[in-house]
Protein backbone atom coordinates (compact mmCIF):
# COMPACT_ATOMS: atom_id res chain seq x y z
CA UNK A 1 0.00 0.00 0.00
CA UNK A 2 1.21 3.63 -0.92
CA UNK A 3 2.05 5.74 1.82
CA UNK A 4 1.01 9.57 1.47
CA UNK A 5 3.63 12.13 3.84
CA UNK A 6 2.12 15.82 3.62
CA UNK A 7 5.08 18.81 3.52
CA UNK A 8 4.75 22.20 3.74
CA UNK A 9 1.74 22.29 5.34
CA UNK A 10 -0.17 20.13 2.71
CA UNK A 11 1.47 22.06 0.01
CA UNK A 12 3.06 19.18 -1.65
CA UNK A 13 2.82 15.10 -1.31
CA UNK A 14 5.64 12.44 -1.03
CA UNK A 15 4.20 9.19 -2.16
CA UNK A 16 6.46 6.22 -1.13
CA UNK A 17 5.67 2.32 -0.75
CA UNK A 18 4.87 1.93 -4.71
CA UNK A 19 6.89 -1.29 -4.79
CA UNK A 20 4.33 -3.66 -2.71
CA UNK A 21 0.78 -4.99 -3.49
CA UNK A 22 -2.04 -2.29 -3.48
CA UNK A 23 -5.46 -3.70 -2.49
CA UNK A 24 -7.49 -0.90 -3.67
CA UNK A 25 -6.49 0.99 -6.51
CA UNK A 26 -9.36 3.36 -7.19
CA UNK A 27 -9.11 4.54 -3.30
CA UNK A 28 -5.42 4.89 -3.87
CA UNK A 29 -6.07 6.69 -6.81
CA UNK A 30 -8.85 8.76 -5.08
CA UNK A 31 -6.86 9.53 -2.29
CA UNK A 32 -4.19 10.67 -4.40
CA UNK A 33 -6.61 13.28 -6.43
CA UNK A 34 -7.73 14.58 -3.44
CA UNK A 35 -6.87 18.48 -3.02
CA UNK A 36 -4.84 20.27 -4.94
CA UNK A 37 -1.29 19.32 -3.60
CA UNK A 38 1.09 18.41 -5.80
CA UNK A 39 2.83 14.63 -5.49
CA UNK A 40 6.10 13.50 -5.55
CA UNK A 41 7.21 9.53 -6.48
CA UNK A 42 9.73 7.80 -4.28
CA UNK A 43 10.30 4.17 -6.25
CA UNK A 44 12.49 2.08 -4.02
CA UNK A 45 11.36 -1.55 -5.75
CA UNK A 46 9.43 -3.37 -8.27
CA UNK A 47 7.08 -0.86 -9.36
CA UNK A 48 4.60 -2.84 -11.78
CA UNK A 49 0.43 -2.84 -12.07
CA UNK A 50 -1.52 -0.97 -10.01
CA UNK A 51 1.58 0.77 -8.22
CA UNK A 52 3.05 1.67 -11.64
CA UNK A 53 -0.67 2.96 -12.36
CA UNK A 54 -0.30 4.91 -8.79
CA UNK A 55 2.89 6.55 -9.45
CA UNK A 56 1.94 7.65 -12.91
CA UNK A 57 -0.84 9.31 -11.38
CA UNK A 58 1.79 11.62 -9.51
CA UNK A 59 2.98 14.87 -10.56
CA UNK A 60 7.15 13.91 -10.03
CA UNK A 61 8.86 10.41 -10.05
CA UNK A 62 12.07 10.03 -8.46
CA UNK A 63 13.73 6.21 -8.86
CA UNK A 64 16.35 4.68 -6.83
CA UNK A 65 19.48 3.13 -8.87
CA UNK A 66 17.97 -0.75 -8.34
CA UNK A 67 13.97 -0.07 -9.24
CA UNK A 68 12.44 -1.90 -11.53
CA UNK A 69 9.29 -0.92 -13.53
CA UNK A 70 6.58 -2.83 -15.80
CA UNK A 71 2.55 -1.99 -16.66
CA UNK A 72 1.88 -5.77 -16.72
CA UNK A 73 -1.06 -5.89 -14.50
CA UNK A 74 -2.76 -2.26 -14.79
CA UNK A 75 -6.34 -2.52 -14.14
CA UNK A 76 -7.63 0.43 -16.11
CA UNK A 77 -5.65 0.10 -19.40
CA UNK A 78 -8.10 3.25 -20.83
CA UNK A 79 -6.91 5.15 -18.15
CA UNK A 80 -3.52 4.27 -18.37
CA UNK A 81 -3.25 4.48 -22.08
CA UNK A 82 -4.08 7.50 -21.45
CA UNK A 83 -1.87 9.06 -18.89
CA UNK A 84 0.55 7.41 -20.53
CA UNK A 85 0.59 8.89 -23.89
CA UNK A 86 0.36 12.59 -22.00
CA UNK A 87 3.45 11.37 -19.69
CA UNK A 88 5.83 9.96 -22.29
CA UNK A 89 4.31 10.68 -25.77
CA UNK A 90 2.94 8.10 -27.42
CA UNK A 91 5.81 6.05 -29.44
CA UNK A 92 7.11 5.18 -25.80
CA UNK A 93 3.53 4.95 -24.28
CA UNK A 94 2.64 2.24 -27.05
CA UNK A 95 5.83 0.62 -25.96
CA UNK A 96 5.88 0.89 -22.59
CA UNK A 97 1.61 -0.40 -22.81
CA UNK A 98 1.69 -2.97 -25.31
CA UNK A 99 5.16 -4.96 -24.29
CA UNK A 100 4.15 -4.48 -20.39
CA UNK A 101 8.09 -5.48 -20.71
CA UNK A 102 10.05 -4.54 -17.25
CA UNK A 103 12.75 -1.97 -17.46
CA UNK A 104 15.42 -0.73 -15.48
CA UNK A 105 15.95 2.68 -13.59
CA UNK A 106 18.42 3.79 -16.22
CA UNK A 107 15.70 3.09 -19.01
CA UNK A 108 12.96 4.73 -17.16
CA UNK A 109 15.15 8.02 -17.06
CA UNK A 110 15.71 7.96 -20.92
CA UNK A 111 12.20 7.02 -21.52
CA UNK A 112 10.66 10.11 -19.69
CA UNK A 113 9.15 7.57 -16.90
CA UNK A 114 10.83 9.24 -14.14
CA UNK A 115 13.00 12.61 -13.84
CA UNK A 116 15.70 11.30 -11.98
CA UNK A 117 17.48 8.33 -10.56
CA UNK A 118 19.86 8.61 -7.40
CA UNK A 119 21.79 5.74 -5.08
CA UNK A 120 18.78 4.00 -2.90
CA UNK A 121 20.38 5.08 0.03
CA UNK A 122 20.05 8.63 -1.42
CA UNK A 123 16.30 8.46 -2.31
CA UNK A 124 13.78 9.22 0.37
CA UNK A 125 15.94 12.49 1.15
CA UNK A 126 16.29 13.43 -2.65
CA UNK A 127 12.53 12.94 -3.22
CA UNK A 128 11.61 14.38 -0.65
CA UNK A 129 13.86 17.35 -1.23
CA UNK A 130 11.97 18.21 -4.40
CA UNK A 131 8.47 17.99 -2.76
CA UNK A 132 9.55 20.48 -0.28
CA UNK A 133 11.36 22.55 -3.36
CA UNK A 134 7.44 22.31 -4.51
CA UNK A 135 6.17 23.35 -1.44
CA UNK A 136 8.09 26.32 -1.40
CA UNK A 137 6.74 28.07 -4.01
CA UNK A 138 4.62 30.19 -4.95
CA UNK A 139 1.39 28.38 -4.02
CA UNK A 140 -1.21 30.20 -6.42
CA UNK A 141 1.61 29.99 -9.37
CA UNK A 142 2.00 26.10 -8.73
CA UNK A 143 -1.30 25.59 -8.73
CA UNK A 144 -1.77 27.57 -11.94
CA UNK A 145 1.01 26.31 -13.67
CA UNK A 146 -0.72 22.47 -12.42
CA UNK A 147 -3.99 22.84 -13.41
CA UNK A 148 -2.28 24.85 -17.21
CA UNK A 149 -0.27 21.49 -17.95
CA UNK A 150 -3.59 19.74 -17.16
CA UNK A 151 -5.37 21.18 -20.00
CA UNK A 152 -2.87 22.17 -22.86
CA UNK A 153 -3.19 19.56 -24.40
CA UNK A 154 -6.64 19.48 -24.90
CA UNK A 155 -6.78 23.32 -25.97
CA UNK A 156 -5.42 24.48 -29.46
CA UNK A 157 -1.72 26.28 -28.97
CA UNK A 158 -3.77 29.56 -29.54
CA UNK A 159 -6.50 28.79 -27.16
CA UNK A 160 -3.74 27.57 -24.33
CA UNK A 161 -1.99 30.31 -24.99
CA UNK A 162 -4.48 32.86 -24.39
CA UNK A 163 -4.78 30.91 -21.09
CA UNK A 164 -1.49 31.05 -20.32
CA UNK A 165 -1.71 35.07 -20.41
CA UNK A 166 -4.93 35.34 -18.63
CA UNK A 167 -3.03 33.24 -15.78
CA UNK A 168 0.23 35.05 -16.41
CA UNK A 169 -1.84 38.88 -15.66
CA UNK A 170 -3.82 37.77 -12.25
CA UNK A 171 -0.77 36.26 -11.01
CA UNK A 172 1.23 39.38 -11.65
CA UNK A 173 -0.98 41.19 -9.17
CA UNK A 174 -0.93 38.39 -6.55
CA UNK A 175 0.71 39.30 -3.42
CA UNK A 176 3.36 36.36 -3.41
CA UNK A 177 4.34 37.40 -6.51
CA UNK A 178 5.22 40.87 -5.56
CA UNK A 179 6.68 39.47 -2.68
CA UNK A 180 9.22 37.36 -4.89
CA UNK A 181 10.25 40.55 -6.40
CA UNK A 182 10.81 42.76 -3.47
CA UNK A 183 13.00 39.94 -1.91
CA UNK A 184 14.88 39.54 -5.24
CA UNK A 185 15.91 43.44 -5.13
CA UNK A 186 16.46 43.20 -1.48
CA UNK A 187 18.52 39.25 -1.76
CA UNK A 188 16.67 37.60 0.81
CA UNK A 189 14.22 34.80 0.91
CA UNK A 190 10.67 35.65 0.23
CA UNK A 191 7.89 34.35 2.17
CA UNK A 192 4.65 33.40 0.64
CA UNK A 193 1.23 33.11 2.09
CA UNK A 194 -0.61 31.76 -0.77
CA UNK A 195 -1.95 35.37 -1.62
CA UNK B 1 23.10 44.54 -40.60
CA UNK B 2 21.49 46.55 -38.24
CA UNK B 3 22.29 47.23 -34.45
CA UNK B 4 20.47 49.43 -31.55
CA UNK B 5 21.77 50.18 -28.03
CA UNK B 6 21.13 46.67 -27.19
CA UNK B 7 20.89 44.36 -29.80
CA UNK B 8 23.19 43.69 -33.47
CA UNK B 9 22.31 41.59 -36.11
CA UNK B 10 24.20 40.85 -39.37
CA UNK B 11 23.79 38.19 -42.45
CA UNK B 12 26.52 36.40 -43.47
CA UNK B 13 26.51 33.65 -46.34
CA UNK B 14 22.45 33.15 -46.00
CA UNK B 15 22.68 33.06 -42.54
CA UNK B 16 21.14 36.20 -40.45
CA UNK B 17 22.66 36.62 -37.03
CA UNK B 18 20.70 38.16 -34.05
CA UNK B 19 22.38 38.94 -30.83
CA UNK B 20 21.06 40.11 -27.66
CA UNK B 21 23.69 42.37 -26.14
CA UNK B 22 22.04 43.52 -22.66
CA UNK B 23 25.16 42.69 -20.47
CA UNK B 24 25.52 40.68 -17.60
CA UNK B 25 22.57 38.47 -18.41
CA UNK B 26 20.91 39.82 -21.38
CA UNK B 27 17.34 40.56 -19.90
CA UNK B 28 14.78 41.12 -22.22
CA UNK B 29 14.04 44.66 -22.36
CA UNK B 30 11.91 46.44 -25.17
CA UNK B 31 14.94 47.53 -26.83
CA UNK B 32 15.57 43.98 -27.52
CA UNK B 33 12.06 43.10 -28.42
CA UNK B 34 12.26 45.90 -30.89
CA UNK B 35 15.80 45.20 -31.97
CA UNK B 36 14.27 41.85 -32.75
CA UNK B 37 11.51 42.78 -34.99
CA UNK B 38 13.81 44.80 -36.91
CA UNK B 39 16.02 42.43 -37.30
CA UNK B 40 13.79 39.57 -38.42
CA UNK B 41 11.73 42.00 -40.60
CA UNK B 42 15.00 42.69 -42.10
CA UNK B 43 15.29 38.57 -42.77
CA UNK B 44 12.44 37.87 -43.94
CA UNK B 45 12.50 40.66 -46.74
CA UNK B 46 16.03 39.60 -47.46
CA UNK B 47 15.47 35.95 -47.87
CA UNK B 48 17.52 34.36 -45.51
CA UNK B 49 17.22 31.02 -45.30
CA UNK B 50 17.92 30.12 -41.51
CA UNK B 51 18.91 32.79 -38.56
CA UNK B 52 21.06 32.05 -35.71
CA UNK B 53 19.80 34.08 -31.95
CA UNK B 54 22.37 33.97 -29.47
CA UNK B 55 23.07 36.39 -26.33
CA UNK B 56 26.02 38.32 -26.09
CA UNK B 57 29.44 37.32 -23.61
CA UNK B 58 29.47 33.91 -21.99
CA UNK B 59 27.39 34.41 -18.82
CA UNK B 60 23.57 33.79 -20.32
CA UNK B 61 21.40 33.50 -23.48
CA UNK B 62 19.05 35.29 -21.91
CA UNK B 63 18.42 36.22 -18.23
CA UNK B 64 14.84 36.54 -18.64
CA UNK B 65 12.44 39.83 -18.61
CA UNK B 66 13.55 42.48 -17.09
CA UNK B 67 12.14 42.90 -13.58
CA UNK B 68 12.55 46.48 -12.97
CA UNK B 69 10.34 47.07 -16.29
CA UNK B 70 7.96 44.55 -15.25
CA UNK B 71 7.59 45.81 -11.49
CA UNK B 72 6.34 49.19 -13.47
CA UNK B 73 3.93 46.96 -15.39
CA UNK B 74 0.26 48.30 -14.28
CA UNK B 75 -3.13 46.16 -15.74
CA UNK B 76 -3.01 48.82 -18.80
CA UNK B 77 0.50 48.20 -19.37
CA UNK B 78 0.58 44.57 -19.34
CA UNK B 79 -1.33 43.88 -22.06
CA UNK B 80 0.83 46.22 -23.98
CA UNK B 81 4.36 43.71 -22.46
CA UNK B 82 2.54 40.62 -23.18
CA UNK B 83 1.43 42.01 -26.45
CA UNK B 84 5.32 42.71 -27.66
CA UNK B 85 6.38 39.73 -26.42
CA UNK B 86 3.73 37.52 -28.46
CA UNK B 87 4.56 39.49 -31.66
CA UNK B 88 8.60 38.52 -31.02
CA UNK B 89 7.32 34.84 -30.66
CA UNK B 90 5.32 35.19 -33.70
CA UNK B 91 7.55 36.80 -35.57
CA UNK B 92 9.74 33.70 -35.34
CA UNK B 93 7.00 31.44 -35.74
CA UNK B 94 6.01 32.57 -38.93
CA UNK B 95 9.40 33.77 -40.18
CA UNK B 96 10.06 30.91 -43.43
CA UNK B 97 13.59 30.90 -42.20
CA UNK B 98 14.05 28.32 -39.13
CA UNK B 99 15.27 29.66 -36.24
CA UNK B 100 18.45 28.49 -34.25
CA UNK B 101 18.88 29.35 -30.48
CA UNK B 102 22.37 28.89 -29.66
CA UNK B 103 22.12 28.58 -25.96
CA UNK B 104 25.28 30.61 -24.49
CA UNK B 105 24.42 30.13 -20.40
CA UNK B 106 21.90 31.42 -18.33
CA UNK B 107 18.17 30.95 -19.85
CA UNK B 108 15.69 31.61 -17.39
CA UNK B 109 11.95 32.95 -17.61
CA UNK B 110 11.39 35.27 -20.69
CA UNK B 111 14.73 33.91 -21.89
CA UNK B 112 12.92 30.56 -21.86
CA UNK B 113 10.12 31.53 -23.56
CA UNK B 114 12.40 33.06 -26.64
CA UNK B 115 14.15 29.86 -26.73
CA UNK B 116 11.66 27.74 -26.91
CA UNK B 117 9.59 29.40 -29.56
CA UNK B 118 12.38 29.08 -31.71
CA UNK B 119 12.73 26.27 -34.26
CA UNK B 120 15.93 24.72 -32.86
CA UNK B 121 18.18 25.21 -30.05
CA UNK B 122 22.13 23.79 -29.64
CA UNK B 123 24.10 24.10 -26.30
CA UNK B 124 26.73 25.34 -24.95
CA UNK B 125 28.40 22.97 -22.23
CA UNK B 126 27.34 25.68 -19.99
CA UNK B 127 23.59 26.16 -21.39
CA UNK B 128 21.32 26.26 -18.09
CA UNK B 129 17.60 26.00 -18.92
CA UNK B 130 15.63 27.15 -16.22
CA UNK B 131 11.37 27.76 -16.13
CA UNK B 132 11.48 29.88 -13.20
CA UNK B 133 7.76 31.68 -13.24
CA UNK B 134 6.87 29.34 -10.98
CA UNK B 135 9.71 30.56 -8.36
CA UNK B 136 8.19 34.69 -8.43
CA UNK B 137 4.58 33.40 -8.32
CA UNK B 138 4.22 34.01 -11.99
CA UNK B 139 3.76 31.61 -15.48
CA UNK B 140 5.72 31.55 -18.36
CA UNK B 141 6.83 28.90 -20.91
CA UNK B 142 3.71 26.03 -19.66
CA UNK B 143 2.51 26.48 -23.00
CA UNK B 144 5.75 25.98 -25.28
CA UNK B 145 7.40 23.51 -22.79
CA UNK B 146 4.40 21.54 -22.98
CA UNK B 147 4.31 21.12 -26.84
CA UNK B 148 8.07 20.66 -27.19
CA UNK B 149 8.14 17.57 -23.97
CA UNK B 150 6.24 15.08 -22.62
CA UNK B 151 4.10 15.60 -19.62
CA UNK B 152 6.28 14.33 -17.00
CA UNK B 153 9.34 16.19 -17.97
CA UNK B 154 7.02 19.26 -18.42
CA UNK B 155 5.33 18.48 -14.76
CA UNK B 156 9.10 18.44 -13.00
CA UNK B 157 10.57 21.59 -14.62
CA UNK B 158 7.56 23.53 -14.47
CA UNK B 159 6.53 22.54 -10.65
CA UNK B 160 10.24 22.72 -9.17
CA UNK B 161 11.62 25.51 -11.27
CA UNK B 162 14.73 23.87 -11.06
CA UNK B 163 17.53 24.32 -13.56
CA UNK B 164 17.93 21.88 -16.29
CA UNK B 165 21.98 21.45 -17.08
CA UNK B 166 23.07 20.89 -20.82
CA UNK B 167 23.35 17.64 -20.45
CA UNK B 168 19.86 17.08 -19.37
CA UNK B 169 18.34 19.44 -21.67
CA UNK B 170 19.96 17.44 -24.56
CA UNK B 171 18.39 14.02 -23.23
CA UNK B 172 14.92 15.46 -22.60
CA UNK B 173 15.55 16.93 -26.49
CA UNK B 174 15.16 20.48 -25.65
CA UNK B 175 19.00 20.60 -27.47
CA UNK B 176 20.04 19.42 -30.22
CA UNK B 177 23.57 19.26 -29.74
CA UNK B 178 25.79 20.40 -26.94
CA UNK B 179 29.42 21.97 -27.62
CA UNK B 180 31.87 23.83 -25.91
CA UNK B 181 31.46 27.25 -24.54
CA UNK B 182 34.05 28.45 -27.80
CA UNK B 183 32.38 25.99 -30.77
CA UNK B 184 29.41 27.25 -29.97
CA UNK B 185 28.88 29.47 -32.82
CA UNK B 186 30.50 27.44 -35.60
CA UNK B 187 28.02 24.61 -34.15
CA UNK B 188 24.83 26.79 -34.59
CA UNK B 189 25.87 27.83 -38.08
CA UNK B 190 26.62 24.22 -38.90
CA UNK B 191 23.28 23.66 -38.13
CA UNK B 192 21.72 26.70 -39.99
CA UNK B 193 24.09 26.05 -43.46
CA UNK B 194 22.71 22.62 -43.38
CA UNK B 195 18.89 24.41 -43.02
CA UNK B 196 20.15 26.84 -45.76
CA UNK B 197 21.37 23.99 -48.02
CA UNK B 198 17.86 22.88 -48.72
CA UNK B 199 15.49 24.24 -50.67
CA UNK B 200 13.85 27.07 -48.89
CA UNK B 201 10.31 26.51 -49.89
CA UNK B 202 10.65 22.73 -48.77
CA UNK B 203 11.86 23.82 -45.04
CA UNK B 204 9.14 26.77 -44.57
CA UNK B 205 6.52 24.41 -45.89
CA UNK B 206 7.78 21.73 -43.56
CA UNK B 207 7.69 24.93 -40.78
CA UNK B 208 4.38 25.99 -41.45
CA UNK B 209 3.46 22.07 -41.18
CA UNK B 210 4.78 21.64 -37.76
CA UNK B 211 3.54 24.63 -36.71
CA UNK B 212 0.03 23.60 -37.00
CA UNK B 213 0.82 19.90 -35.92
CA UNK B 214 -0.90 20.04 -32.81
CA UNK B 215 -3.76 22.02 -33.92
CA UNK B 216 -6.67 19.80 -33.95
CA UNK B 217 -7.17 18.19 -37.00
CA UNK B 218 -9.96 19.87 -39.67
CA UNK B 219 -13.67 17.84 -39.03
CA UNK B 220 -12.25 16.07 -36.06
Amino acid sequence: MSHLTDLGGGRARLVTGLDGPVADVAAELARLAAGEAPSVAAIAGRCAGPAFQLALACDLRLAAAGASFSAEGVGDVAACARRLARLLGEARAKDVLLTGRTFDAAEALRLGVVTRVVPAARLDDEARAAAELIAARPPLAVRAARRAIARVRDLAPAEALAEEHEHFRRLLRSRDHQAAVAASVARRAPVFTGE
Amino acid sequence: MGENAQTRWWRQDGVGYVVIDNPPMNVLSDVNRRGMLEALGEFQRDGVRAVVLTGAGDRAFCGGADLKEEERLTPETVQQFLRRGQEVNRTIRELDAPVIAAINGWTMGGGLVLALWCDLRVGSTRAKLGAVGVKVGLMASNVQLARLVPEARARDALLTGRTLEAAEALAWGLLSAVVPPEELLREATAWARRIAARPAALVAEAKRALNRALEPEPGA
